[in-house]
């Protein structure tokens, strides 16, 4: 089997597995409660989640999430219940539509500005190819090779 | 043109990170404001530790309210109970009212604990702590102070000094005359 | 005199040698002149045994309880085991600079005696700039910021003990000296890199004098932050062993910066290019170390790690200004000798991946940064109080993460220059087989989450490669020198062992992401409350409470929940506990941890009866595949050995008579 193929049947097999993986599914009353959990802040702890802590406050936190999640409330709706009465000090990621949301622009921007950079710096396919060495650069690469014999040995 | 840019925008992110970690210096990482305050005080109907009945907050409307959350359990709440002791009886029978609202325990220790301290005012339960979450309160011992017109006017987290009290309940009182 | 009074003697001994070697190296450097170098290397030499008598006299203080001195006094008492006294020296702020400090010394000794016989000029330079660093930290621990034999007027009868948290576990002997020794030893290629720069040098002599010093730190660094986070799993006891603390990414930043020049350099040493970028990686990452020191230190952000408030906040900060400042000043007026001569290099070359991997490591490191400071920049500005935590971290990072796996596979394979479509053909089919092959790997085990299966997609790829590399170069070796393949093997980690070397790590690497990917997706989770001869079943496991007991130690007091938990073919006991230790509020959660190659069971007492001890509140977690992270820590470790070790000598080659007679005519 050529190799071509097999990169082909593999690359699709991948991907097919991949978008099994990414299936929308409806979470359930636990999975919800879960992740409101998650991005609830434990008050007295180190920055814990509510989730994860096993303080007492914790605990009446996620039961409170799970009386309104049984109740029918959305997502949004119990973590505004939670912000009006502590602020948005209780979510621990902040929410994109306000002004603590600039910070996922952050990674955006930096990885933007960082590949317009590097693809600034390569050298473009279709550049003529390098001319052949002179008698110097012959020497120049005789030392290099010695040099990285010893670098990597 | 680039490198110029690049130079200027290195200068100034090093400048922002010194400014930033300066100013850090005038914050105090253990003082969090929280969301509740000067909004209307949520409502509840708690019962008393000992059995003898309800408090709603819609009972005492138009009095000045100060609710103390405490538990057994804590500390700093041994700490300034005096205080709470001597201002209850300074304010005994006006129109102010100091309700202890107690947290995460058994009713039996918490009633325990009140007889243990003196504490002779209004003392509830708030067994599933549903009224501390939308009060906002981060642990005992915690003291809110509610105006006449049912607002949050104020917090103060931690153990409470006796004129902090009085200072907060007096502006509290001089605003319901007006 | 006591021992407190001897180190505070050897330190300020220490301190006035250290000036004089910072003068005499730079006279030395500035004048060549022998003689000053020479006085700069005793004063090396003399003040690295200063500083480690100083920190030997605070662990006789702290074994023998001498409570007269301050530190002693707040971290140690009476009852404290003798192993916790003595690692109690880095059990509070003065202690563990004085850890620094000793560290600092060593390394500015190893320079002046080892560095500058190799390259005088550069090296004395450098070491008159390790020499400023080290009288920075000594004039710190030698004024009452952070004097650590600072008496007490009073000696109390019985000291306050260490923090409950930190003599609970024996991991607390391994990752703060693991973790500074990383994060000082940056200090070396930093001070090359100035004097680099100082001396316009526009060579690449400084990053060879400094490679192993490079790779050792990274090394460090890497191993003492899991380190950490083993500390943070097995005994903060919360279930996890990363939260996104500020000291946890104070830590992180630098190994992220560290990694990428580890790769970067690469490209310098290859074809002389990027030098302005590599000197700005070396600079990022020790400044990032002080960032480091400053957050942990001085109070400004609330975390697990928080010390005090005292006044060494603004001296650290002004050091980190200082060092700022210079080294980026340096820089800039240096840059337009360093301007690379040639483009890169074309986008399918190994060169083009090393730079797409520093700008993913830039993007990761600049996030870190960011969330952690952003809170303190938000409050000061308007007063709004708001949280940056593990889901917006974790939102940012893994994607990076999975870019950078990828990365780590395709990079070693793609040849230096450019890739031709066959070589392409070639060296990813087979990876891309086992990519596949690792995503189903993954659903057939029931991880389906997104990102975990395409962390064992992406890991299966890059094993795939490694596996492949190494095939390659043993079959080399074969038709080469005719070596049996064990043989073969062997000889390429041990003379190709910087390449072969990086290979391991990478396995390591691959080994801690999919420990994480797999502990995230399949972690269960739940909590009952058991009367004694109870049970709670979770995952296939049966936890049942045999009993709830009281354990009393001169130095605290437990309630222990004894728990036998069987099934999927294990059984195991395990004791959760509440431990009270009399200078702490409030009692400290301690796990009980089951480890497995498969899961860990990992139980917590939440509560318990207090009056009667008639019941207990259990949590039990199962935690697929976190054993894992450990074993990649410490492939990581031996892999870095590998590529750090110096190679065996080669063998002289011996030529027959016969033939230097021909060539003779």
């Amino acid at each position: 089997m050529s190799r071509r193929v097999l990169i082909v049947i593999a690359a699709l097999a991948l991907a097919a597995a991949l978008v099994f993986a990414a299936r929308p599914h409806e979470a359930t009353a636990d999975e919800r409660i879960d992740q409101i959990a998650a991005e609830l802040r434990c008050p007295v702890c180190q920055g814990l989640s509510v989730k994860d802590s096993t303080s007492e406050t914790a605990r009446q936190m996620r039961d409170l999430v799970a009386q309104r999640v049984r109740e029918g409330r959305t997502n949004a709706e119990i973590e505004a219940e939670f912000r009006a009465a502590y602020g948005d000090w209780i979510l621990l990621s902040p929410p994109v539509a306000s002004w603590s949301g600039l910070v996922w622009l952050v990674p955006v921007a930096a990885l933007a500005a960082g590949l317009v950079f590097v693809t600034g710096r390569l050298r473009s396919t279709d550049a003529p190819p390098p001319a052949q060495p002179s008698a110097i650069d012959v020497a120049a690469l005789r030392d290099r090779v010695a040099r990285e014999e010893a670098a990597e040995g | 043109m680039l490198a110029r840019v690049v130079r200027i925008a290195v200068v100034v992110a090093l400048l922002g990170l010194t400014v930033t970690l300066a100013l850090a210096f005038r914050r105090d990482p253990h003082d969090i404001k929280t969301g509740t305050i000067l909004k209307a005080a949520p409502t509840f109907t708690l019962q008393r530790l000992d059995g003898s009945g309800e408090v709603s907050l819609a009972d005492l409307s138009g009095k000045v309210v100060v609710m103390n959350f405490f538990a057994s359990w804590c500390l700093p709440c041994t700490q300034e109970n005096p205080a709470l002791v001597r201002v209850y009886e300074r304010y005994r029978g006006s129109d102010v009212v100091l309700l202890g609202v107690n947290l995460q325990e058994s009713r039996e220790n918490g009633l325990a604990y009140v007889k243990r301290m003196g504490m002779s005012w209004a003392t509830l339960a708030d067994d599933d702590g549903r009224v501390a979450l939308s009060y906002g309160v981060f642990g005992p011992p915690e003291t809110f102070f509610i105006g006449p017109d049912g607002v949050i006017a104020g917090r103060h987290i931690g153990p409470i000094a006796e004129d902090t009290l009085v200072t907060a309940i007096e502006t509290l009182r001089a605003r319901a005359v007006r | 005199m006591s021992a407190g009074d001897l180190g505070a003697a050897a330190l300020r001994a220490a301190l006035f040698l250290s000036l004089w070697g910072t003068g005499a190296s730079i006279y030395a450097a500035w004048r060549r002149d022998a003689r000053a170098l020479a006085s700069a290397r005793i004063a090396a030499g003399v003040g690295f045994g200063l500083v480690v008598i100083a920190a030997l006299s605070m662990m006789f203080a702290l074994a023998t309880h001498d409570f007269s001195i301050l530190y002693v006094a707040e971290n140690n008492a009476k009852e404290t085991p003798l192993f916790y006294s003595v690692i109690s020296l880095w059990a509070a702020l003065e202690g563990s600079i004085l850890l620094w400090t000793a560290i600092l010394a060593g390394a500015t000794a190893f320079i002046a005696f080892r560095g500058t016989l190799a390259i005088p000029r550069l090296a004395t330079t450098a070491l008159a700039v390790m020499f400023a660093m080290l009288s920075f930290f000594l004039l710190l621990i030698t004024t009452p910021a952070a004097d650590p034999f600072a008496r007490l007027a009073l000696a109390p009868d019985n000291g306050n003990g260490p923090n409950a948290l930190l003599q609970n576990h024996p991991l607390m002997a391994l990752h703060p000296p693991l973790l500074y020794l990383g994060y000082v030893l940056t200090s070396v290629p930093f001070a090359y890199a100035i004097a680099s720069l100082i001396l316009g040098e526009g060579g690449d002599r400084w990053l060879v004098a400094t490679r192993r010093f490079a790779l050792i730190s990274w090394a460090l660094l890497g191993v003492g932050i899991v380190a950490g986070a083993w500390w943070s799993y097995a005994v903060l006891g919360w279930g996890g062993y990363w939260a996104w603390d500020p000291v946890e990414n104070a830590a992180i930043m630098p190994w992220l910066t560290s990694t990428a020049y580890l790769h970067s350099v690469m490209v310098e040493e290859k074809r002389s290019l990027l030098r302005t970028w590599n000197l700005a990686l070396v600079v990022a990452t020790f400044a990032l170390t002080i960032l480091g020191t400053f957050l942990t230190r001085s109070g400004v952000v609330n975390s697990v790690h928080s010390f005090s408030l005292s006044a060494i906040g603004p001296l650290l900060l002004g050091y980190l200004v200082a060092i700022l400042v210079l080294s980026v000043g340096l820089l800039l007026w240096r840059s337009a000798r360093l301007r690379d001569a040639e483009p890169i290099g074309a986008p399918l070359s190994r060169e083009a991946i090393f730079l797409f991997q520093n700008v993913l490591f830039m993007a990761a490191t600049l996030t870190v940064l960011l969330g952690t400071l952003y809170p303190l920049v938000a409050e000061a500005i308007s007063g709004a109080q708001l949280s940056i935590g593990g889901p917006y971290f974790d939102r940012v990072e893994i994607p990076l993460a999975l870019a950078l796996l990828f990365l780590m596979g395709v990079g070693p394979q793609l040849p230096w220059h450019g890739a031709s479509r066959a070589t392409l053909e070639r060296q990813f089919t087979a990876p891309i087989v086992a990519a596949a092959a690792g995503a189903f790997a993954a659903l057939v085990t029931g991880t389906t989450a997104l990102a975990a299966v395409l962390t064992y997609a992406l890991g299966a790829f890059v094993i795939a490669t490694v596996v492949q590399e190494f095939a390659r170069g043993v079959r080399a070796r074969r038709t080469l020198h005719g070596e049996g393949g064990l043989t073969a093997f062997s000889n390429l980690l041990r003379r190709s062992g910087r390449r072969y070397g990086g290979y391991v790590v990478h396995i390591g690497i691959v080994l801690v992401a999919l420990a994480v990917a797999t502990s995230q997706a399949r972690t269960v989770d739940a909590e009952q409350t058991l009367a004694p001869g109870e049970t709670l079943v979770v995952a296939g496991y049966t936890v049942r409470l045999d009993a709830i007991r009281p354990v009393s130690e001169p130095q605290r007091d437990s309630i222990v929940a004894d728990l036998s938990v069987t099934g999927n073919g294990s059984s195991e006991h395990l004791r959760p506990a509440l431990v009270q230790y009399p200078n702490s509020a409030a009692a400290i959660g301690s796990p009980g941890i089951g480890a497995g190659l498969r899961d860990d069971l990992y139980t917590i007492l939440a509560a318990y009866d207090q009056r009667t001890l008639s019941w207990a509140t259990i949590r039990m977690r199962v935690i697929p595949g976190v054993s894992w992270l450990w074993l990649g820590g410490a492939v990581v470790g031996i892999g870095a050995l590998i590529a750090a070790l110096p190679a065996p000598r080669r063998r002289a080659v011996r030529m027959p008579i016969a033939e230097v007679a021909v060539s003779a005519d």
